[in-house]
């Protein structure tokens, strides 16, 4: 049943040339109130990519003004100041108040809260899974009963509608809109040293492995791994195990994995182990060795890439990362290529991770914030702060803040196989919890592979 | 006679050793916070709180460069002995010096002597940060970059007292009343009343959650004062009942019946003889609610949320560290900052706090 629900299209058709259609058609009633302030330059001009008589239209034309939305999260601090400065535009124009509340604790507390009848209006979602209960709860008001389906395939690719696309208390619900996503395949190296030793991005699993081997033999572990997360200890490895999958195996094989239908104790999944175990359990090939991996704590695990000399010099992490960079690093000094092919067949993928808005009251002020989310406009100048890539169409690539974020929007509308991270989708039972917990097992070397499988899969049970 | 005493005093000694121990031991965590949270967030990832002692430790002499092309795999030669690269990654020592890599790629090789040492690097940047709040760095479009402030513990600091001085007022004061009531008063039912509120105490909280939170909802008390207050009084009646009930309870009779001899209300003796007769014991139970309240998390979390104008501190420490923890080294400033508090509370109080505890026990 799962398996339906997850099934993603596998092409993502190229989109890049479209982008420009969403920012210039302005011709909603909103273009009277446009904003004086008009900071650093950016073109402040709302574009009004639905009909005249949609929310957002009414919404600028001042139809909800000093009406409250409340929405609910698990970002704070930095994302906090981000998120806010790219829906002040959207206030100010329409006098909606947005307040965000942010949360360490939001998995534990959303539960709690839509239970006790106090949902906020919208919540964010960064694991579908998780959603998924209170759409079949029936919680969750179905996108589409204020969204037409022309509208919605217009700003996202079928593969993100089919994400959002969940079972309700009676039919298929669209549960919610995309908001943002982050590329997680990606291998970040400190860009100076590693042209200065002469070494070449790896476009291959083999040329990878001789890369590594060649960083072995010159002196320094290749990598830097750390799996430490507090109580989600183990979540990286679960990354690293789904990169792995998608290339040495079928997307449906993946699809099969992420519903339960393909249990852990298969041999294509312990070929996948395997193969991160040749890097992972080589001393020399990690810094630190085998053993620290479990105890470095994975925003740490990035930091011996920029110690002069490096002490490490590829590390496999989501475009997030680059929030863990020592400070005063340059734009120019580091960068990333995206995790190579193991199988030529299985071309080269791309693994994701988003976050989903979900709409728990029905008011039209509400419908309104909800449509402008699904515009890139309510992401701009997120995307210029940098840390996001945008999920939805029309968004200008030259809004990316950098080379290397603007790459990854480029990685991701050009890969043909795409898919969500597993670990997110699995029941919590085993995507947060069995999952983590085998791996951590088996990479501090307290269980070997079989076992650890037999671990992880016990918990669908 | 001077046997005796040489005993007593020999007893007194070990007495006062194995506090000194214990004290020792409970309190080096604290220290170690202490001096964490004046270090910058690298130092502390590289070596350990105690190295701010004075300790002997190797200390580079000299740098050797190896030949360019020396093969690690290969046993490696350093003035004129061989060792393998293991021996050297891990540190090789050879009479007074030890050898260890610097950097093996360019083949730079440390030459060590141990000497006295201390780590003297010390910032008052997480205590900046805690308190003024975080600077974020975002960046602009035009390449510039734009310093955003956050809010600092301000804010929350007072919400905090907000909460925690009416939660812990309201509570004692309901119960010193129920405790006199079920101390001194007739009235039917009393010892089933009563035998109800002690079982209460061993209700979880956590079941009590989503039934309050729904009533909260429809009451529209969620994330008010009013029902942070009402929750935490709630919560803790049951055992400030009980522990105002034990010392009410220990009061000598005679008192109350020649105060209604001469005709004192229940209200009069109340606030006349017991409140000024328990201050030891409201004292210490103030130091208990009060600290709990300061410290609670989980009842903030659930009634009034993290929106700005009611986050409470513990709250606020916890999204310090940032969406995905990158901040985790603000927390050890954090903690001390929230700590100062209670430690005020526990100083100005404790003078009545021992005899508080024992207030019930010894008497009798």
């Amino acid at each position: 049943m799962f398996g339906t629900v997850l099934a993603l299209s596998a092409a993502l058709s190229a989109c890049g040339g479209n982008n420009e259609t969403n920012n210039t058609g302005n011709t909603g009633g909103g273009t009277n109130t446009t904003d004086t302030t008009n900071q650093g330059g950016t073109n402040t001009t709302t574009p009004d990519t639905a009909a005249g008589d949609s929310y957002v239209a009414k919404a600028l034309n001042g139809d909800y003004k000093g009406t409250k939305v409340t929405m609910f999260g698990p970002f704070t601090d930095a994302d906090e100041q981000k998120f806010n400065a790219s829906i002040k535009e959207f206030e100010d124009k329409t006098g909606i108040d947005i307040a965000y509340e942010g949360s360490k604790e939001f998995e534990a507390t959303i539960s709690v809260r839509v239970n006790g009848g106090n949902a906020p209006d919208i919540a964010d979602f960064p694991q579908p899974g998780l959603l998924k209960g209170f759409v079949k709860d029936g919680k969750v008001i179905d996108v589409k009963s204020f969204l037409t389906d022309d509208y919605l395939k217009k700003q996202y690719n079928q593969s993100w509608l089919d994400m959002a696309t969940m079972p309700g208390a009676s039919g298929d619900v669209y549960a919610g809109v995309w908001a943002r996503s982050s590329v997680k395949s990606l291998v970040w190296y400190n860009k100076k040293a590693f042209d200065e030793a002469g070494y070449k991005v790896p476009t291959t699993w083999d040329e990878l492995m001789t890369l590594t081997d060649q960083i072995a033999k010159d002196g320094d572990p290749a990598w830097s791994i750390g799996i430490e997360s507090g109580t989600a200890t183990g979540w990286p490895a679960t990354d690293w195990i789904e990169d792995i999958m998608l290339r040495t195996t079928t997307p449906e094989n993946y699809d099969k994995w992420v519903s339960g239908e393909l249990p852990f104790t298969d041999p294509v999944v312990k070929n996948a182990v395997k193969k991160m175990s040749d890097i992972w359990f080589n001393d020399d090939y990690v810094y630190g060795g085998r053993k620290s991996i479990a105890t470095t704590s994975f925003g740490d695990a990035v930091k011996p890439l920029f110690d002069n000399p490096p002490k490490a010099w590829l590390h496999r992490q989501a475009g997030f990362i680059t929030s863990f960079f020592p400070e005063g690093l340059s734009a120019d000094s580091f960068d990333w290529f995206p995790l190579p092919p193991i199988d030529a067949q299985y071309g080269q993928p791309a693994l994701i991770s988003g976050d989903i808005y979900a709409m728990f009251n029905d008011r039209p002020e509400v419908r309104a914030v909800m449509e402008f989310f699904t515009t890139a406009d309510s992401l701009k100048t997120w995307i210029q702060s940098g840390g996001v890539t945008a999920p939805m169409n029309g968004a200008d690539p030259s809004w990316y803040a950098n080379d290397q974020e603007k790459r990854m929007a480029e990685f991701l509308s050009s890969a043909k196989t795409i898919r969500f991270d597993g670990s997110d989708l699995m029941p919590g039972a085993v995507g947060a919890g069995s999952f983590w917990k085998g791996m951590t097992d088996y990479v501090s070397g307290t269980v070997d592979l079989d076992k650890a499988m037999e671990e992880i899969q016990a918990g669908w049970k | 006679m001077a046997k005796r005493r040489s005993k007593l005093k020999k007893s007194k000694w070990l007495v006062n050793a194995v506090l000194a121990v214990i004290c020792l031991v409970w309190s080096i965590p604290t220290i170690g916070l202490l001096v964490s949270s004046f270090r910058p967030a690298a130092d502390i990832l590289q070596s350990g709180w105690w190295n701010v002692l004075p300790h002997r430790e190797w200390q580079t002499v000299e740098q050797l460069t190896l030949p360019r092309d020396t093969d690690l795999r290969e046993p490696i030669d350093v003035k004129g002995q061989t060792y393998t690269d293991d021996q050297l990654r891990a540190g090789v020592t050879v009479g007074d010096e030890r050898y260890i890599w610097e950097n093996r790629r360019a083949r730079l090789l440390n030459v060590q002597e141990k000497h006295w040492g201390a780590i003297t690097n010390f910032t008052t940047q997480n205590y900046e940060a805690v308190l003024g709040g975080k600077e974020y760095k975002i960046a602009l479009p035009d390449g510039g970059t734009k310093t955003e402030k956050g809010s600092g513990m301000g804010q929350s600091f007072w919400n905090t007292m907000a909460v925690t001085v009416p939660a812990t007022v309201i509570p004692i004061l309901i119960a010193s009343f129920a405790a006199y009531a079920f101390a001194w008063l007739r009235f039917p039912g009393r010892r089933s009343i009563f035998v109800i509120i002690i079982a209460l105490l061993v209700v979880p909280i956590q079941v009590a959650l989503i039934p309050i939170l729904k009533d909260y909802t429809s009451l529209g008390l969620n994330g008010t004062y009013a029902g942070i207050w009402l929750a935490h009084a709630a919560f803790g009646l049951p055992l400030i009942t009980y522990f105002m009930y034990n010392a009410i309870s220990q009061l000598p009779k005679d008192l109350f019946e020649s105060a209604f001899m001469d005709g004192a209300t229940n209200f009069t003796i109340f606030s006349r003889l017991i409140l000024p007769l328990t201050v030891p014991a409201l004292a210490s139970i103030s130091i208990f609610q009060f600290l709990w309240v300061w410290n609670d998390y989980l009842v903030s979390l659930i009634f009034l949320g993290s929106q700005p104008e009611v986050q409470v501190m513990s709250m606020k420490i916890a999204n310090l560290v940032g969406s995905r923890g990158n901040d985790w080294h603000l927390l050890t400033a954090a903690a001390f900052i929230s700590m100062l508090t209670p430690l005020a509370v526990f100083f100005a109080l404790q003078k009545y706090f021992v005899r508080g505890l024992l207030g019930g026990s010894v008497k009798g």
